[in-house]
């Protein structure tokens, strides 16, 4: 057995490692988004979904609480026959994998506008997904101390927003709220999806004790998220003018380009390398999701073999869209099926719980 | 445990993914400066200069231009002229002729911005003339042309004698609907090339020009700004020559702009300018080292810029060009339906401007 079954997470890490893995690509769209659906002052908004992701947060936590730690197999199992749960658990198995995939692409899509755009984009794929093949292997203790580090060298980058004060102006945000957008809920779901990652924790029940102080660090995480998504769009609408911001596929790429040192100019495709660190992050947990559950389906088989076969189909999907468009409806549609599974799966297992309770309490008397 | 293979894995892949993308700096031309000038047929020509860098030949850049439905339709063309892989990350500046941002600039414009590999820093800039023979001809005693035009934008541009007009800044006042862009305008002098004043943009439609002599004042106009100097003929002797004048440097300016809605519907909006400076050049008969005096010339002025200033405003006014940017505090001072109502183009003309500059004298220079 390996031994992170032993240690458990600590609150620093957890906090991290979900700040780690809700950042990720969408943040680069994330404010012509917030411009085309709420229009004027749309930044306000992000503090909005935060506190509805706050809010998904807490439902995990009183499943936490409910189940006293265990891991939400044990829970489901108890009262639910496995041959039912099998085609549940494939289901999440696919939704997570193909996520994590498709955020991928993604991301390498987007990058090759900038750099080496003749290169095939499998090749980027195959290195990427070596990678978290790597990680993946790892297990989730030495996934969390990987996503410190790599924290470190992506948490600068926030710095780099000092270099818009200059350019920034509060008479560009306008005094009026939500005007001269276009709201759908679809976008909105698109929104709500560039803060998706923390339900992740639900399946690091078991990797937790006491000392992790497990909802106040996933929290925490949230809430940093959040805010930094605040900060960044806030500059954004102050930066650019609104139709501007509309008309642009990605705000904060083109930011990135604006930025200019004495030595050195145009070096967003440097810049947006280390986006890669926080991107990885989020790939990886969702692959690393994908593989609990299927361990739970198939407990024989060893787990290293299982990476290696979530990695192999995902890299083989992965060739099926082509277009940055293709996989950006592919994205929409996955994380609207997550935003149902992260509200969705913590009710269910609350009515198990309660249904365990119930059960349970006369059985006392 | 596996960590050899790993490892052989790994350096293996750094030996071979470089010759992934093969490209050889030398073999790449890195387009510096691209002019645009109005062809006929609607088409456009464009001129394009690369500098080369190639120790065995003499040239220090190299020229291509051609004529074209688009500015891409006409690279395509002469990138069959060079033997090097013409690339637009490097691009520095822009030159379009004033005869062709009179049609308008929408479609250059739009063209540079979806190219990823153009920087948003890179300058918008007109030219009074041909832009092609400009960017063409070589000046004896300056840089490569391409550099010394970048040099001289830079240079220009922070100490205020013309706006800072980058690709960015002309996108965002052109989508913001309280302000108009703006853009420098440089002509061809002899030897040199020199700032010819400030272009007035209607979305990408030049319309007018201000002249080189109002080029601080319509900065002080447009917001805040450090570094500057100007020069001031304060009154005019019997004979015609001046018998005060003043020159002052390191400007230092801050605008304040009052919207106010006046009895019958008028718009009264005034633009509170304060600007400091240190004296560097004084002729006349008056002691600087003497408050009541200095007051004195100062409040003169005060007195003449906003002068000049309300007849700029009203040369703006009279254009159609809302290049201070006052629709935005005009939108910013009302409720959003209430904008969306106002043909602000139309309204702009009626709007009463007032401009309230004030000059501060930090300090004289040596002499008491």
């Amino acid at each position: 057995m390996n031994t992170e079954t032993k240690e458990k997470l600590s609150p620093f890490h957890t906090t991290i490692l979900v700040h780690m893995i809700q950042t990720g690509v969408m943040a680069l769209i994330l404010p012509q988004l917030l411009a085309e659906t709420f229009g004027t002052n749309g930044w306000i908004t992000v503090l909005g979904f935060g506190l509805i992701a706050t809010i998904n947060i807490l439902l995990i936590g009183a499943v936490y609480k409910l189940g006293k730690g265990r891991s939400i197999f044990q829970i489901l199992e108890q009262s639910i026959p496995k041959f039912m749960l099998v085609p549940v658990y494939l289901a999440l198995a696919i939704v997570w994998s193909m996520l994590g995939c498709m955020a991928g692409k993604e991301y390498i899509l987007i990058f090759q506008m900038y750099a080496f755009p003749t290169t095939d984009p499998m090749e980027f794929k195959f290195i990427m997904d070596l990678l978290v093949f790597w990680l993946l292997t790892k297990g989730l203790y030495n996934i969390t101390k990987a996503s410190t580090v790599f924290f470190g060298l992506f948490v600068w980058m926030f710095l780099l927003l000092f270099f818009f004060y200059t350019d920034f102006s509060w008479s560009r945000l306008t005094p009026f709220l939500f005007k001269g957008g276009h709201f759908t809920y679809l976008e909105s779901m698109d929104i709500y999806s560039s803060l998706l990652g923390y339900e992740v924790v639900l399946l690091m029940f078991a990797y937790t004790n006491k000392k992790t102080k497990f909802v106040k660090s996933v929290l925490i995480g949230n809430g940093m998220t959040t805010l930094t998504y605040s900060y960044l769009s806030i500059v954004t609408f102050g930066v650019f003018s609104l139709e501007q911001l509309k008309n642009k596929a990605f705000p904060v790429l083109e930011m990135l380009a604006y930025i200019r040192f004495p030595f050195m100019e145009r070096m967003e495709n440097l810049l947006y390398g280390f986006v890669l660190f926080t991107v990885l992050f989020s790939i990886l947990m969702y692959e690393w999701c994908a593989l609990e559950v299927l361990k739970q389906i198939f407990p024989k088989l060893k787990a290293n073999f299982l990476a290696f076969i979530v990695m192999l189909t995902c890299f083989l999907i992965a060739y099926i869209p082509k277009t940055l468009n293709e996989v950006g409806d592919w994205l929409s549609t996955l994380s609207m099926i997550e935003s149902g599974i992260a509200f969705g799966l913590p009710i269910l297992l609350l009515v198990v719980l309660m249904f365990q309770k119930m059960g349970r309490s006369p059985a006392h008397e | 445990m596996n960590r050899l293979p790993i490892s052989l894995l790994a350096i293996l892949m750094l030996v071979v993914l470089p010759g992934c993308d093969y490209r050889i700096l030398e073999r790449i031309g890195f387009t510096y400066a691209a002019s645009y000038d109005a062809a006929p047929q609607n088409q456009v020509e464009i001129t394009v200069s690369i500098p080369r860098a190639e120790p065995t030949i003499k040239v220090k850049r190299e020229l291509h231009s051609a004529i074209g439905q688009s500015s891409k339709d006409a690279r395509i063309k002469f990138a069959n002229e060079t033997d090097l892989l013409l690339v637009n990350g490097q691009i520095r500046v822009l030159l379009y002729s004033e005869a062709l941002a009179r049609k308008d600039l929408s479609n250059e414009i739009n063209s540079i911005l979806r190219d990823t590999s153009i920087s948003p820093l890179v300058k918008i800039t007109l030219v009074n003339g041909n832009a092609k023979e400009l960017l063409s001809k070589n000046y004896k005693q300056h840089l490569s042309t391409d550099k010394y035009i970048n040099r001289l934008l830079e240079k220009s541009s922070s100490n205020h004698r013309i706006p800072r007009t980058t690709l960015y800044e002309f996108e965002r006042d052109y989508y913001d609907d309280g302000i108009d862009p703006i853009a420098p305008i440089l002509k061809e002098a002899g030897e040199d090339i020199a700032v010819d004043g400030i272009a007035l943009f209607q979305d990408y439609k030049y319309i007018a020009k201000i002249s080189n002599r109002d080029a601080l004042l319509f900065s002080i106009l447009r917001g805040k700004f450090k570094k500057g100097d100007m020069s001031l003929v304060l009154s005019r002797g019997e004979d015609g020559s001046s018998s005060e004048y003043i020159m002052f440097t390191s400007v230092l300016s801050n605008r304040k702009v009052h919207v106010e809605r006046r009895a019958g519907g008028t718009i009264h909006v005034t633009i509170n300018a304060n600007f400091k400076g240190s004296v560097h050049e004084y002729i006349g008969n008056k002691k600087l080292s003497v408050d009541a005096q200095r007051h004195e010339v100062e409040s003169k002025v005060s007195e003449i810029m906003t002068e000049s200033a309300n007849r700029l405003v009203k040369q703006l006014q009279l254009h159609k060009v809302d290049s201070l940017g006052i629709g935005i505090h005009v939108r910013n001072s009302m409720s959003y339906e209430a904008w969306k109502k106002l043909n602000w183009r139309e309204e702009y003309q009626k709007v009463e401007i007032e401009c309230k500059l004030h000059f501060k004298a930090k300090d004289y220079g040596k002499i008491r």
